[in-house]
Parts: C-alpha cells; structure tokens; sequence
C-alpha cells in the first residue's frame, strides 16, 4: 500500500472512532461551526461583526452568549436560527469546549476576505517576465532558468497543429511539403487564414454557450434560424473578430450604435437555452428562462456561477440574492418572440433572426423574489453588477430609442479592460484547448470554490498581454501559445501539454478527411446523418422524429449536425458530447465499450472504412504494401514500420483492404494525437 | 494519477469540506473510494455503499402516461356515493384547459388481498397474489401537470432537462459489477418512448458512462452491438486482434498510459458485451413453463413478458438499474386515459400484470427477489372526476396518486399515506417525488444527502436542495 494511503486509512479510522473524551476540535467542534454557523458568521457574511468558522476568531468575549444563545428558548433568540436546534450532545460539546478555554490547533487555516480572492483583483498591471534563457515568454513563465522538455518530432507537430487549429489532419501533400521546408510557425499562420479554423474553434465557444438546434422537452422544437448563431461564431473566428468586441455583440448587438443584422444574430446568444413550450407554471418558467441566461453569461463570460444566488445569497461564493436579481433586471426586458408554443424568428432588414426582442425601452419593474418564489416579491431592484467586483458601479446608459440599453451596460463592464475576470477567463479557455488543462481547471469557475490558477503570473501575463498588446486577438493568442516551447513539447508525464483524446466531431470529421469524403460545404441549416434505428424507436414520435439526409449532405464537418436536445446523434453523445443543457466547461474523457462498438460496427465508421479502402486503391494500386504505406500516411501522418508493413501484409493476405482501413480508424493512434 | 474519471468522487467531501479540511487532515475522507480509485480507471468499477444494504439491483416499472390510483391501488367508496357529482373540493383539477366532469366511481372491484388484507383493484388479479410483497405509497405527489416535466421528475428529481437519472446516480454511486453488459438499462414500449425519449435516461451533466442504454428485447439487444452484415465471426476476432497489436506497440511508447490501456480493453469489452448482451435475450434455454408463466405465448402480453424476463436475466448477470416502460407513443398507447380510462386501463394492466407477478415469482424462485428492488408507477396519477361530463376519461392527477416498492429491503403487505375521501390529493405522510428517490437510494445502501456531484458551484444532488425524508415507514 501507498504510503499517503496508509496516512490516509490511518487518520481515516481514527476520525470515525467514537467520542470518548474531551471535545476534539477538528472532529466536534469544526463540523457544527461548519455546518451551522459560517453561513451567517463566516467569511462571506460577519452578523454582529462575529465570525465563527474558526476557533481563533471567536473572541472569549462572546463565549458567554453564544451559550445562552444556542440553548434560548426564545425563537427570537436562538441560534442557529434557521433549520433543527443543536442536538443535546452538540450543545454540550460546544459548552465543554468554551468552557475548557476554546483550544484549537495553531496551524488551524483561516479563509481570507473573499475581496482578496485572486480572481476578483485587477489583473496586474505589467507583469514582469521571469529572467530566464528561454526567449518565449511563456516558456520563461514555466520553465525559468531550468531546460525545456525535448521538442517533439516535427511529424508529430505538424499533425498536433493541425488537428489542434484546424480539427483535421494534415494532407499527404502537406506532410511533404512540410517535410522540405519544416516551419512550423508559417504552418501555424497558414492554418489561422483557413475557414476550418472558425470551423474546429467555433465549436469549442458553442460547448461554452450550451448551443442546441432544438428546445428540449416535448416538442422539442426547433429553434428557428438558430444555425445563423452558428455561422457567426465560425465567421467571427475566422475573420479575428476582437474578443471584447465578440463579448458586446454577443450580449447586446442589438443596442450597439453600430448594429447589424450580423450583430443581432449574435444575440442568439441569449436565447440558446432549453425551453418548455408547455410549462408546469408560466411564471415560474420566466424566471427560470433568466436564469439560463444569467446562469450562461456568468459562467461564459466571467467565470462565476451565479446561478446558485436564485433563492438564497450563494452559501460559498461572495454573491447575494440582490446581486443576482440586480442582473436578472438587466435581462427581464427581453421577450421570447412566440406565437402561443410556437417560437418566431425575429425580422432583421429582411433576415429572420433567432434572438430575444425588447418591445419597450421602458423596463419592467424588476424584484428580488425571496427564495425564488415568484409568489413573493421583497424589494426592487436596479440593474447592478455584483458588489463584489466592483468598487463602483458601473453607470448604465440611460433607456435608448427602442431598448432600455441594460445590456449594453453589463456588455461594456464586462468588455472593459479593468475588469478582472473576463480576459483570464478567455485566456484560460484557449490555453486549455491547446494544452489539454487550464491553467485554471475550473474553465467555469474563478470563484472561491474554483481551483486556484497553477501559475497565477503566467495568467495574469497572458491576460495583460491579450488585452494590450494582442488587442483581444484570439488568433494572436493562438500564434503566441502555439509557438512556445511548452506547446511543442513532446508529451509526457511532467510536459506542460496533456495527451488528450480527440472530441466526438474531431473524430468523426477525422475519418471524414482520411476517407477523402469530406464535403467541404459551409454554413448554412443544419444536416441530420443517419442514425441507428434504435435510437429512433424509443421516441414518441418514430415517424417524424429524425429524418436523416443523404450524401453528400451527411458527409458535411460535425459542427453542421443537428443537435438534438432529445436525441442526441448517439455517436456524439457515447463520445462525451459536452451537455446540451448548460455551459460546458471541457469536455469529459470517459472509455467504455459502447464507443467501441460504435466505432467499430456503427455503419458511419465501416462506411468511411470502404471509402477508405476505395481511395487507396485509387491513389495506390492494388499493390498491397503500396496501399498500406499510404493508409499510414494518410490517417496517421507517419511512415509505417518494417514491423507494422509485415504485419499488414500478412493481415492482408486472409482479410480485405476495408477491414484493414476499420482497424486503422480505430487505432489508439488516431484518436490520441502526440 | 489517473485522468480517467475527471469526476470527484461520489462519496468523498463536498467542496465545502473539501476546504475546510484541507490543511487540517483528510479525515473523513471516504477512504473505500479512493482505495477503489486507485486500483481501477474505469468509471463504473463497483463501490461500497454508505450502509450495508439488502438491495443490489433496481427495477423501475414505468407505467409511462400514469396510472388512475382510484381505479388500482387507492380504493375510494365516496366516489360510488357521489359518482356523477361534482367535486367541490380545492384541489386544481385537470391539466391544460381540458373539460372538468364529475366524480366517477371506478368500475374495478376492490378486494382485500393476501394475510396483510391489502386492497388491490381487479386490474391486477396477478399481481394481486403477491400483495404480501407490496408496500403501496398512496400519497405519493408530484410538482407538474405535463407529461414532458412529469416524466423528467419521477426519473431524475427536476422538471427540467439537464439531470443525470435516477440509474445515473446509481451507476455512479454504486457502479457495476459486469462491465460486459451496461449497469444501466433501458427498455422501451414497442409503440414508443416515454415523451422527452432520451432525457430520461440521460447521464445529464455526469459523463456519458452513466447514461441509461436502450435495450432491445429481441435481436440486437444493443446499439452497433452486432458487427456489419457482411464481417464474419473470424473476420471480427482477426481485425480486433489486429487492433489490440497495434495498440499494444503503440502503448510501449507511453507505457502504463491507463486511458490507452483502458481504450484497448473497451474493444475486448464490446467484444464480450457482443455475446454477453446477444446471450440474455436468448431464451432458447428458458422452460416452456416459465415462457407460459411471463405470458410469452399470448400476444397481449408476450411484449412486456418477454421484457420483464429479460430483466431476470439482467439481474442474473449483475446489471444495477433496469427501467421499463409499459405504454408509449402518445395518449391512449400509454397509461394516458383522456378518452377511455377503463378500456385504457384494462389494455395496459391487461399486458403488464402476469408479467410483473411472474418476475416477482421468478425471482423468489431464484433467490434474487433477496437482493432487488421492485418499484411500480407512473409521472403521476389520474383525476377522481371524468374529463367531461358523462364521459370515460380521467385527466392528469398530480396532486396524489399511487406507486409500490417491493422486494430486497421493503416492507411488504401495507399502504403507506392515504389522500382525500376522493383520491384527489396526497393528505397524510404526504410523499414528494423525491422523498420516494431519496427511499429508493437508501435502499440501495446511499444516503441521498451525501451522494452528490458539482456543477455549476453545487454539489448537486438527485433529491435537489430542499430537505427530503425517506419514507421510513416502508423499510423492513
């Protein structure tokens, strides 16, 4: 055994033994103090200026009432005041341990102020680079005086960075061009001009904003022109649309001076959730449309859940019930253009829109609503940005022409360069994309609850530089990042780089290319592939539910197809599809056999297979080492060896081509790139 | 390290705890789980439970459209004394702006059934003969009035989509015992699925390793399980050992890789589930007398029959979680009587109930009717009025309605709660949705306020963040 397990089921059993003497504090007293006092005495709130989640706050002064207050009978009195009363043998143990002068252990760890929690201070002005050999700034961040990890080999960099920018491996003719003049870096900006760049990319930002061509539920509808918020994700990518400026278009390109049909498309934003088009109670449903909006922009955009604020001041996060109904007034304006179930596109010069409408430039009056209760509205509120990330609120234009303009307020707060979160949130999602692990880990969350950065000054660099120098270029970010030593290093255990499985589209388009099926057709609604009819059976409507395309329509890059809230492509969805539900912070890694057998015997892999096999025939011959010198070069970009070419020969002498080209497909090889 | 399950795990601190004891120690720790985690990278390797429990396995009996508890388990007298009255009480009756009737008597018979005298309708005469087995909960109540939402909360606790299931969190607190077949499965009605299909059986914000896997009873039991028409049996083995050679001599490169490792044995994995999965719904070994006792030799019940025999043999092989839908598609193709409630309800009860009593039997024959759990209902329950005047119908009911639990754990012969004198609404030991989950996970050995997964900043929990209480009164 280990030796931390030993540790660990050592201090485990001990911790489970019975309380047999005095009060042991990290085993009785921490947990009520815990449990039922921090909520309102602790880091997050101070009543009666006490904190009392750590023995060496609690002043001896008050050890008198905190006695008599937990024993009261007085329902006025009592504490806690909320929820069971402290059970005798709390009461008691709390009494001895008061009693016996409060003794707690010196090392005891007291949480600081949350206004001191790293991601809600400024992002350092200038942040200095570590004195190092490496040039790279990243590099010098990471590795300082110390070497670099071995590069990898320019074979394996070359298809990394494709599959990395582009989502599809490099082509045998740019492998050979590589191969004579090996420039990575004039690869990398020959990739960032490409359409497939917005197309692998785009993907990545609709995992973030929960994007789905349907409504979920019964229905489960069709969000009308909704592809259109698609198509200009991919072309805000690819034409390095400024990230502050993707920010203001996507929360309110509507009430820009500016505004476009192209930026009232990006407001589709706002209206990606799931939606009941036959709720249990309509009020209800109102708020909890809000609430997938603040809950997504939170998330998206500055990294905190707020959504937990709804019905409570959030119990592990510095944010109030005020500060969540204060963002909520920004939204409550909107209306869902509908016609009783049925959703309407907006008309935007003449182009049907998939977005939310303010009817009025007068707001409704927005309340908090205690405990969520629609039912029981408290005080009014205003819109506001959460108290605890800012100094001073930041004023909100006043009520424009046609809208009240509030979401121009929060889009230009959030936009700012000062504002703390939203250029290490952005940074932090392109670093995790190009090396496998944020430097955050909680892509989703830079609260109190998230993980602490790995390297703070390197984030806050990165941020800096982002905002500053790059301009809020994602594709300067990318040319930065990519052409660090750390990003090409060779990856293994200790590399700053993970090895990480390709996503389901990746995959899938992967095949697609090495296939030689892919049609490169862009934009546009979305195309359904055929799925098992299976999948289909299990649905209410078996008729009408999937009708799927045919070629070459369904042979179109994976971030045209249909995502279904109610029936997910079952290909995607065995290989860790991000929810379709809400914002998606990384997508998971699990291996189970049904990925196997959908790789292995679901017709779209066979059916690629025989593409596969027809294409090497085709570009080959028939001599067999000749095909199979190509299949490696074209599915795994890398000459074969003396061993594998033996092995395929003799596996070819008793099996056909396309079984060889379905084993390749499903090589750990193809799926992991190095 | 591994890297395989990104996941917390289920059993270890909250987030909370997690902070406040880091730094102090790691007592409490769930030490079972990370000695699990250390020795194993897959995502559904079996862990211990909170407490010792009797139940291993879970069979959830879906009566998809909802059953009338006034016409099966929920006798109510003063419906024949005011049958064709009004009902003047405050509960808000039918659902969507459909026609309001009035009271209507049911036209099944009540009897007293077994030693503990329990009332069951003449719906289920078969049933009937184990209702010393059967702890019904008769004030069951639910939040919505709508197929979509009630569906989505009798099967993962929330009206809205988004929420790993009930087997979802099975899966995940328990894992699994045979990794070749699925630990979570599903079986759907030949007309169709329940309404939102697929949402309610999903993994939600979990990994896909939990979801629910459709189930067929006949054929192919499970999605691409079978390899394209035209590969033989050698041709598969030769190119699944082509596979595992050429993975194996990638693996040198990175040796003890555990997710290329786990990958290499997922495809020896589907290769077994190919012929574990293809040998349950083989009954060629099945008596003649036991294909008669499910009921697989009369159309009306060959269907579900064949289902629920099929489960015996999922239970038999270790599956954890195995849903059935009895009724699919829409209104009268469910329990959903709008129009006819009493030919619906014959129909329905008419091709569930031999099948039911027949797995109860079988697996008291086999002796697993001491590790499973039993569970009987629907989303919610059907109103004591017609839906219009005069006419056969009953409309949606989710203020009260009745299910049952039965088997490893449960205290049978008994009815737990009562509703109105009508059977309108839940009055007595009301029973919410989730309080009947948080029953059913502590059956299976969970305490449902400790089982939990973070999302979005919560530790998430199937039974949500209200205070829930099981059903005491229901376990042996």
């Amino acid at each position: 055994m280990n030796p931390l397990l030993r540790h660990l089921l050592f201090f485990g059993l001990f911790a489970v033994l019975p309380a047999l003497g005095a009060a042991d504090y990290q085993r009785d007293i921490k947990p009520i103090l815990r449990d039922r006092c921090s909520s309102c005495h602790g880091p997050l709130k101070q009543k009666a200026d006490l904190r009392l989640d750590a023995g060496s706050l609690i002043p001896r002064e008050s050890h008198a009432e905190i006695l008599t207050r937990i024993v009261s009978d007085d329902e006025e009195e009592r504490m806690p005041p909320e929820g069971a009363r402290l059970s005798p043998e709390q009461v008691s143990l709390l009494r001895d341990w008061l009693a016996s002068g409060a003794p707690f252990p010196p090392e005891e760890p007291v949480a600081k102020s949350p206004r001191q929690h790293w991601s809600f201070l400024p992002i350092t002005p200038h942040p200095a680079v570590p004195e190092s050999p490496h040039p790279h700034p990243v590099d010098a961040f990471l590795f300082g005086t110390g070497a670099a990890p071995r590069r990898a080999p320019d074979g394996s960099l070359l298809r990394r960075v494709h599959l990395d920018l582009i989502g599809l491996p490099p082509t045998v003719e740019e492998q050979r061009r590589f191969e004579e003049i090996p420039d990575l870096a004039a690869a990398i900006d020959n990739l960032l001009t490409r359409p497939e760049y917005g197309e692998r990319w785009a993907r990545h930002w609709l995992d973030v904003v929960r994007y789905a061509d349907s409504n979920g539920y019964e229905r489960d509808a069709e969000k009308p022109f909704v592809w259109r918020y698609r198509d200009y994700v991919i072309e805000s990518l690819n034409r390095d649309k400024p990230y502050d400026r993707f920010i203001l278009e996507q929360i309110a390109g509507d009430e820009l001076s500016d505004a476009s049909v192209e930026t009232h498309v990006a407001t589709g934003f706002l209206r990606l959730g799931h939606w009941d088009d036959e709720p249990a109670d309509p009020q209800t449903d109102r708020y909890d449309q809000l609430d997938d909006i603040v809950s997504t922009t939170g998330q998206a955009f500055l990294g905190l859940t707020i959504g937990c604020a709804r019905c409570h001041d959030h119990k592990f996060e510095p944010l109030t019930t005020r500060d969540y109904y204060s963002l909520v007034a920004i939204f409550e304006p909107l209306e869902r253009p509908r016609k009783g179930r049925t959703e309407l596109p907006l008309p935007i010069e003449g182009t049907e829109v998939y977005a939310w409408r303010e009817p009025s430039a007068k707001a409704p009056p927005s309340t908090i609503l205690i405990r969520g209760s629609v039912t029981r509205r408290g005080d009014p509120v205003q819109p506001a940005i959460p108290a605890i990330l800012t100094e001073r609120q930041p004023s909100f234009p006043a009520p424009g022409e046609k809208s009240t303009l509030r979401r121009l307020g929060l889009a230009r707060w959030i936009a700012d360069e000062s504002n703390p979160l939203t250029a290490r949130v952005i940074v932090n999602r392109v670093w995790q994309q190009h090396f496998g692990e944020g430097l955050v880990t909680t892509a989703n969350d830079f609260g109190l609850m998230g993980a602490p950065p790995a390297r703070p000054a390197l984030l806050d660099w990165l941020a800096h530089w982002f905002m500053h120098e790059a301009h809020w270029s994602l594709k300067d970010l990318h040319r930065l990042l990519l052409t660090s030593q750390a990003w090409q290093a060779e990856k293994k255990e200790g590399a700053p780089i993970r090895y990480r499985r390709l996503e389901a589209e990746a995959i899938r388009d992967s095949m697609l290319a090495v296939s030689g099926q892919l049609n490169p057709k862009r934009f546009g609604p979305a195309f359904r592939p055929p799925i098992p009819l299976a999948a289909i059976e299990a649905n209410t409507d078996r008729t009408s539910v999937w009708k799927p395309a045919a070629e070459p329509e369904t042979s179109r890059r994976s971030i045209y197809a249909y995502i279904k809230r109610g029936l997910v492509i079952p290909m995607f969805e065995t290989l860790d599809l991000a929810d379709t539900v809400s914002s998606c912070p990384q997508r998971q890694v699990t291996t189970v056999a049904p990925q196997a057998l959908t790789l292995f015997n679901g017709d779209f892999a066979n059916e690629q297979a025989t593409h596969f096999a027809e294409r090497l025939r085709r570009e080959a011959g028939s001599a067999p080492e000749a095909q199979i010198r190509l299949a490696w070069r074209i599915a795994l970009n890398r000459n074969s060896s003396p061993n594998e070419l033996d092995r395929m020969k003799s596996f070819l002498t008793e099996q056909s081509l396309e079984q060889l080209c379905r084993v390749i497909l499903n090589l750990n090889e193809f799926v992991y790139p190095e | 390290m591994n890297r395989f399950l990104l996941n917390p795990t289920p059993f270890g601190p909250n987030r909370r705890e997690f902070l406040w004891q880091a730094g102090a120690g790691f007592a409490g720790l769930a030490l079972t789980d990370l000695l699990c985690r250390e020795a194993t990278a897959s995502p559904l390797a079996p862990r211990v439970p909170h407490f010792p429990a009797k139940a291993k396995h879970c069979v959830f009996l879906f009566m998809n459209g909802g059953p009338s508890q006034v016409d099966t388990f929920d006798p109510k007298p003063a419906l024949a004394k005011y049958h064709g009255k009004p009902y003047q009480g405050d509960a808000k009756v039918g659902s969507n702006g459909r026609p309001v009737g009035h009271l209507m008597q049911s036209p099944f018979e009540f009897k007293k059934h077994g030693r503990s005298g329990l009332e069951i309708s003449s719906l289920f005469p078969h049933t009937a003969r184990h209702a010393d087995d059967l702890c019904v909960i008769r004030s069951m109540h639910a939040d919505t009035a709508a197929h979509a939402s009630g569906c989505l909360q009798m099967n993962t606790g929330g009206i809205f989509i988004g929420k790993p299931s009930l087997g979802s969190w099975l899966s995940y607190g328990l894992g699994t015992t045979n990794e070749n077949l699925p630990s979570f499965v599903v079986m759907t009605d030949p007309r169709g699925g329940p309404i939102g299909s697929a949402s309610n059986w999903s993994a939600g914000y979990m990994p896909a390793a939990f979801q629910g896997t459709l189930f067929r009873g006949s054929g192919s039991p499970l999605l691409d399980l079978a390899p394209p028409k035209n590969v033989t049996d050698r041709t598969q083995r030769r190119s699944l050992d082509l596979l595992k050679s050429l993975n194996e001599e990638h693996l040198q490169s990175r040796p003890g890789d555990s997710e290329l490792m786990a990958r290499i044995e997922s495809y020896e994995l589907a290769f077994r589930m190919q012929s574990e999965a293809a040998a349950v719904v083989d009954l060629s070994n099945e008596s003649a007398a036991t294909l008669e006792m499910y009921g697989l030799n009369q159309p009306r019940t060959a269907d579900f029959g064949r289902k629920c025999l099929i489960t015996r043999r999922l239970i038999e092989n270790g599956v954890r979680f195995i849903q059935l839908y009895s009724g699919g598609g829409h209104i009268e193709d469910t329990w959903d009587g709008h129009t006819d409630c009493i030919k619906n309800h014959l129909t329905h009860a008419g091709e569930t109930d031999q099948p039911i009593a027949a797995l109860i039997a079988d697996l008291k024959r086999t002796g697993l009717w001491e590790e499973t759990l039993l569970v009987w209902g629907g989303e919610f329950g059907r109103t004591p009025t017609s839906e219009g005047v005069g006419k056969p119908g009953r409309d949606h009911d989710w203020h009260g309605f009745s299910m049952w639990l039965a088997g490893a754990g449960v205290k049978g012969g008994q009815a737990i709660g009562a509703t109105d004198e009508f059977g309108f609404k839940a009055v007595e030991e009301r029973c919410h949705v989730s309080d009947l989950h948080a029953t059913i996970l502590r059956l299976m050995g969970i305490d449902h306020t400790r089982l939990s997964y973070p999302h979005q900043g919560l530790n998430q929990r199937l039974t949500g963040v209200e205070e829930r209480h099981i059903i005491a009164k229901a376990l042996a």
